[in-house]
């Protein structure tokens, strides 16, 4: 099957630290990657270069097996989520999602099915009445927006409880029986995930 | 499916205009802010009438060019926080018209309530009725050229300190400072401002090309 994204040989220092040396791998429709590695081992680096957020240092990216396709990753529908979860506190959920950078093409039906698929029942509330894994559903549920491409997942099992773990583990199989693939990030390697690569030296 | 430009401009400013909305001290504080300013001038020096209106133009636009440099840092930092700047970036949708919707809407929550408030501060300081058009006209021109470079001292400092955006712009406003008073000083002399008006506009149709850009390329120095 030919790979959406192939990384070849992609190296990253920063101030003289170098974070990963020499990484070799492929992201195929519905297969995810894990990377794992400690605090500042360059998990969130590695995502945003593959996402043409920071400029590759050495290496190279190919997007759908197209030399012409380098660093080019608007060639895929790319989603991303950090660290932040990028929901707004000011909006309910439903605006989270109506509102998102991501919503374009998603019906009223579709933003309603995301919302009740995660268990958020007060759609109008403001996030800011809501708990952390409340916010973190709902984040989630932008994942359902649209048939994207690859995710690019920034440690989504941090911080959740094991309803919410199970949940993501649903959705993540729900999206790569579409043809969707993952790749996520996070300090230990979860049970979830066959392709997991390592970014610290010593492990 | 790659969406309408347009859609993707009003989805930005809907989102923040409501966000900003919901968060009224985001307007309300310019306009108090301008109005302190210029009150505390006849409270100062003098109420004398012909005193007040021979300062009146730099007391108005010194006044507009603080006010509107107030929340400039908000401009995308709450955005950088929270994570919803990098999904603008990761998306298909030009960077561009996420800036000049930022822009926009930081205008219309700042610069629309100076505009108001300059018209109370004309009573304050005993403008001229005849001036009084000029004036809207260069703080209209000025107030969004303020918000532009706002937006780019906002992106230079995105992470750092608050003051620090509003140290990065107040050097580039003096040419806008300058021009500004001209006009309502050449209206409250019954001299043709017409020249000066002309030049603020020019500055604002190269800078919201030039400045959008620059912006850009500032957020993206963030993510290095």
């Amino acid at each position: 099957m030919l790979p959406k994204l192939k990384v070849k040989n992609l190296s990253c220092s920063r101030a003289d630290n170098l974070l990963f040396h020499d990484l070799n791998f492929e992201v195929v429709a519905g297969k995810n990657i894990e990377i794992i590695g400690s605090n500042g081992s360059g998990k969130t680096t590695l995502l945003r270069i593959l996402l043409g957020l920071i400029n590759i240092g050495e290496g190279k990216l190919e997007w759908l097996d197209n030399e012409e396709n380098y660093n080019d990753y608007r060639s895929i529908d790319c989603f991303y989520q950090g660290h932040s979860l990028g929901i707004k506190n000011l909006l309910s959920a439903h605006e989270n999602l109506s509102l998102s950078s991501y919503s374009f093409g998603a019906s009223e039906e579709k933003i309603a099915y995301a919302l009740d698929r995660v268990g958020i029942k007060n759609h109008l509330s403001f996030t800011s009445e809501l708990s952390v894994g409340q916010k973190k559903r709902i984040s989630i549920a932008r994942w359902l927006l649209k048939d994207f491409g690859i995710y690019f997942i920034d440690e989504p099992f941090s911080a959740l409880d094991d309803q919410a773990t199970s949940l993501i583990i649903e959705i993540i199989e729900e999206l790569n029986a579409k043809g969707a693939s993952f790749v996520i990030t996070g300090h230990r390697a979860s049970d979830v995930i066959s392709n997991q690569i390592f970014l610290d030296h010593e492990v | 499916m790659k969406s309408d430009i347009y859609n993707w401009f009003f989805l930005i400013l809907k989102r923040d205009l409501l966000i900003a909305f919901r968060r009224s001290s985001t307007y309300i504080t310019p306009l108090i802010f301008f109005l302190i300013v210029v009150s505390f001038f006849p409270l100062a020096l003098s109420p004398d009438q012909d005193f007040l209106r021979s300062l009146a133009p730099g007391v108005i636009w010194i006044a507009a060019l603080l006010s509107s440099l107030l929340a400039v840092e908000t401009i995308f930092s709450e955005d950088f926080k929270d994570g919803t700047l990098d999904e603008f970036f990761v998306t298909n949708e030009p960077s561009f018209v996420l800036v000049f919707a930022k822009v926009l809407c930081h205008w219309l929550i700042t610069g629309l309530p100076i505009l108001l408030a300059s018209a109370i501060s004309s009573i304050i300081l005993y403008l001229p009725a005849s001036s009084f058009l000029p004036m809207i006209c260069s703080l209209i021109l000025g107030t969004f050229f303020m918000s532009l470079l706002g937006a780019m001292g906002a992106a230079l400092s995105l992470g750092r300190s608050a003051i620090l955006s509003s140290i990065i712009v107040l050097p580039f406003s003096i040419p806008t400072l300058l021009m500004g008073t001209a006009v309502v000083s050449s209206a409250i002399n019954n001299q043709d401002y017409s020249g000066f008006l002309l030049i603020m506009g020019a500055m604002l149709a190269i800078g919201i090309p030039g400045l959008c850009l620059l912006t850009v390329e500032a957020i993206l120095l963030n993510y290095e």
